[in-house]
């Protein structure tokens, strides 16, 4: 009768062991202390050696299985034996990622900061993960686990690619290994001296990456990351873009400048006039001006306008509050002061939240169409791209050309739907290209359908 | 045929790289105008090496008294000298036709022109490579003093050419090539005047060893003239000027000693666009390759180093960054030596070099004559040994010395600095007693 050889308890508090290696295979012929394999522990790797003689009639793991303590490994006997009755019921083992992470995160661990390498399986090769002997290795010798090609099974990093990995390393000039024990460098894959041994001035930074400046990521570079994963994985964003002819609101602006001398209409700009004629049509689409807050959505009646400003420090959005009444004059100038306060980092935090809709403009930059980001939980943002010259039907049916600008309107789908988006749109050329037009208050989108 | 590699210069940059390519299995074409060896063996380092040892001999004999050596009726007789220099230079050739032959190299002699494509055309016949080395060298430079094209003007190359003691001898330029052959000539007796155009002599070097070089050679029948502008020279007559003082010296012949320069020309390398650098030399970055894919420099052509050790380890960066072994070059580590009498050897940074980096450093210096072996072998000679130490790591930066064989022990010196070993690390090296190489561990005790 078939035997099977478990799986030894190593101490107390091993719950698993990894099976490295297999040293037989099936149908070889063991005796007593015939060694089967080699497995590890995270402190250790030791030989398992059979309980029993016979012919080896199968093996129940593969290599770099977490096998559970007492668990049938193998089973031993006579060739022909049905063994199926002790084969080891695999839902209670965990190949995947989960023992990666599980013994090296554990309390008693020292130093918060050589744990950090390993505790990182939910990393793109997570799937393999690490043993927690490599992992214990790599802790050791300071190399991030992660950062190692696995061969174990599933690309697994066992004890050898670390192992190799720390062979491949380049050997510490006598500076550089001072530096690396003072200052917790870390070598290059190779260095500049002899043989590729690291010199001192070789020596990087933990996390360094040869050939780029690693700066962390940090202040409103970290929220814009994440404020932009936030945004795409909490919205079904979907862009259209229509183009609109900017004769009438170029012409507008150049009446009103020559008008103007010293008031503020000598400094309108084109972004001022879409703006303006933006707020008087969301005026007519409340659904745009709006929150989607999951199981609820918020129609504002009144907008207060997000605007996009390029600052040293990085992608800054202040809002402009209650423009739904304010002329031209006032929103000019109170976008100019909202931008310049950006750039200057003078800006209320206040004064960066609480938008209901956000404009963006890429057209100074020579860029023709984009796909703006949605500010959640706004349901919409504009972006606005370049002048281009397009050709142009005139009212006598003649081919001419003019100037023409495209906007980009992106909406969170879970609170628009295309049509209407694309009504909005319609409305707001319509808008544009006869500007200027009084706000009738009335919703004369809905006509174009 | 195609090549793996095709060399064209057979100095130490090109054999090096033609024996190194050649033990890696390339198929190699090297082609040489002159005489394998290059300036180095034929015109350089071993031919004046090797009289600068006769020097040494005769001088020894000259000065036994010290040791109770007492030799009457001691002679120079230089047209031995000359035949076992030529025996020398001999000798080493045919080494390197063996070290060709045994690796299979083709050895071409002729005028290399080098075309787009990585073809090499020798005597009409075109050869194409992968990868072109060129290590052409470098030849005396003649500044343009008025005169300087008289049949009493020599260079380097002629120097070694004489086959008669000369009565007298001016050195313009106090250069290394120019102490070198003052020490050589003073030391058999001839009556040597140096005119260097700088304040010092050596001025490459740290200011207390060129110091030292200057009042030791002195002591061998040479004039020192620093700060001198040289303003003619007319058959064998130097006209110069110090501090507006105008002074003369006579010379049969006169050494013109004031640089050299890259070899380019004829080599078509306008075909190829090869960049050049600021100094002259051809444009290579550390692993020696040029501007253009698969075209290599080495040596003296580039205008780094003008070392022949230098030359044969950029050749060896070269052929290792041809067969896909990642290697650069390290000038900070090697070695420079003037081989006159006391030797200079030195290798690393000077004080000066670092803290031109922005390095913080500290000195420490130790005349040799505190040395044992130093001492009993060279009565009556300064020595000193001095060492850049960087501060707070208190790792080697550099090591000078002037004195004893201090050319035959610097490799020490240069593989700490390769290692970066700091000062606890080399306290605990060994160093055979007595031995003049003691100095550079004990030179540590002076940095403070």
């Amino acid at each position: 009768m078939a035997i099977p050889v478990i799986m030894p308890r190593l101490g107390q508090s091993v719950e698993d062991c990894i099976l490295a290696e297999w040293k037989i295979a099936p149908g070889a012929v063991v005796e007593e202390g015939t060694v089967l394999a080699v497995i590890e522990t995270d402190k250790a790797s030791f030989d398992l050696e059979s309980t029993a003689a016979g012919t080896v009639l199968d093996l129940f793991w593969e290599e770099g299985d977490d096998v559970p303590v007492l668990a049938n490994v193998v089973a031993v006997g006579e060739e022909g034996e049905d063994v199926s009755g002790l084969r080891p019921q695999k839902e209670t083992a965990a190949p995947t990622a989960e023992p990666a992470s599980t013994p090296a995160t554990s309390s008693d661990t020292p130093t918060p900061a050589a744990e950090a390498p390993v505790v990182t399986s939910s990393g793109g090769r997570a799937e393999a993960g690490v043993s927690p002997r490599a992992g214990k290795l790599a802790l050791r010798s300071g190399i991030d686990p992660e950062s190692i090609v696995g061969t174990g099974p599933g690309g697994r990093v066992i004890e050898r690619d670390v192992e190799s990995a720390l062979a491949r390393r380049p050997r510490l000039s006598a500076s550089a290994a001072v530096s690396a024990r003072k200052a917790g460098l870390e070598p290059p894959v190779r260095g500049k001296g002899l043989a590729g041994m690291a010199l001192a001035g070789d020596m990087l930074e933990p996390g360094a990456i040869e050939g780029a400046k690693v700066e962390p990521v940090k202040g409103i570079r970290k929220l814009i990351a994440e404020r932009m994963m936030e945004s795409f994985s909490n919205t079904a964003q979907f862009t259209l873009n229509s183009t609109f002819d900017a004769t009438a609101i170029q012409t507008y602006r150049k009446r009103k400048r020559e008008e103007a001398g010293d008031s503020n209409y000598s400094k309108i700009t084109l972004n001022d006039l879409i703006a303006h004629a933006l707020i008087q049509v969301l005026k007519r689409h409340p659904d745009l001006n709006s929150h989607f807050l999951g199981d609820r959505i918020a129609n504002f009646e009144e907008v207060h306008l997000g605007v996009a400003v390029d600052t040293p420090r990085g992608l800054m959005v202040p809002v402009l509050r209650s423009v739904c009444s304010k002329s031209l004059e006032d929103l000019s100038v109170g976008i100019k002061e909202l931008v310049q306060s950006c750039l200057e980092g003078t800006v209320l935090p206040d004064q960066l939240s609480g938008g209901t809709f956000t404009l963006t403009n890429l057209g100074m930059l020579g860029v023709d169409h984009f796909t703006p980001v949605i500010n959640p939980p706004e349901a919409a943002i504009l972006g606005v791209g370049g002048i281009s010259l397009k050709s142009v039907r005139g009212e006598d049916g003649q081919i001419t050309t003019a100037e023409c600008i495209t906007l980009s309107l992106t909406i969170d789908h879970q609170a628009v739907d295309g049509a209407p988006a694309a009504r909005f749109l319609k409305d707001l050329v319509d808008t544009l290209e006869n500007y200027p037009v009084e706000d009738a208050g009335q919703n004369n989108g809905g006509e174009t359908t | 045929m195609k090549h793996d590699l095709a060399i064209v210069g057979a100095g130490p940059a090109g054999y090096i790289a033609a024996k190194k390519a050649g033990d890696e299995g390339l198929k190699v074409l090297l082609v040489e105008a002159k005489k394998l060896g290059g300036v180095c063996l034929n015109e350089g380092c071993v031919p004046s090496k090797t009289l600068l040892q006769a020097a040494k001999t005769y001088h020894h004999a000259l000065h036994g008294e010290a040791f109770g050596v007492e030799v009457s009726d001691v002679r120079f007789n230089f047209a031995k000298a000359n035949a076992h220099k030529t025996k020398v230079m001999d000798g080493m050739r045919e080494g390197i036709v063996g070290l060709m032959k045994k690796r299979k190299v083709e050895v071409l002699f002729g005028q290399a022109t080098l075309s787009e494509g990585r073809k090499i055309t020798v005597d009409g016949e075109t050869h194409e490579a992968d990868n072109i080395l060129i290590c052409t060298g470098s030849s005396p430079s003649r500044p343009s003093i008025p005169g300087i094209e008289g049949s009493n003007v020599v260079d380097s190359t002629g120097i070694l050419e004489l086959e008669q003691l000369p009565k007298s001898l001016v050195v313009v330029g106090g250069g290394v090539i120019g102490c070198e052959f003052a020490c050589l000539f003073g030391s058999v007796g001839v009556p040597v005047t140096v005119v260097e155009a700088l304040p010092e002599i050596c001025p490459t070097l740290d200011p207390d060893l060129a110091k030292i070089l200057r009042n030791e050679l002195t002591k061998k029948n040479v004039t020192f003239h620093v700060g001198a502008r040289v303003e003619e020279i007319s058959g064998s007559e130097v006209k110069f000027s110090v501090k507006g003082e105008s002074l003369t010296a006579q010379g049969e012949p006169i050494l013109v000693a004031t640089g050299r320069k890259p070899n380019l020309a004829n080599l078509g390398l306008d075909n190829l666009r090869v960049d050049y650098d600021e100094r002259g030399g051809i444009k290579v970055d550390e692993r020696c390759a040029t501007n253009i894919p698969g075209v290599w420099a080495a040596g003296d052509v580039t205008g780094r180093a003008w070392l022949a050790h230098a030359a044969s380890r950029m050749a060896e960066v070269v052929v290792h960054n041809i067969t896909g072994r990642k290697d650069h070059m390290r000038y900070d580590s090697i070695p420079s030596v003037v081989y006159t009498s006391p030797e200079i050897a030195v290798v690393g940074l000077t004080k000066e070099q670092a803290e031109e980096r922005g390095m913080k450093v500290t000195t420490g210096k130790i005349p040799m004559s505190i040395n044992a072996r130093y001492l009993a072998e060279h009565p009556g000679e300064r020595g000193l040994c001095k060492v850049v130490v960087e501060e707070g790591t208190r790792r080697l930066l550099g090591m000078h010395m002037i004195g004893g064989a201090c050319s035959e022990m610097i490799f020490g010196a240069a593989a700490m600095l390769e290692t970066e070993l700091q000062e606890a690390e080399i306290d605990e090296i060994v160093f055979p007693h007595p031995t003049t190489s003691e100095v550079m561990k004990d030179v540590f005790m002076a940095v403070r």
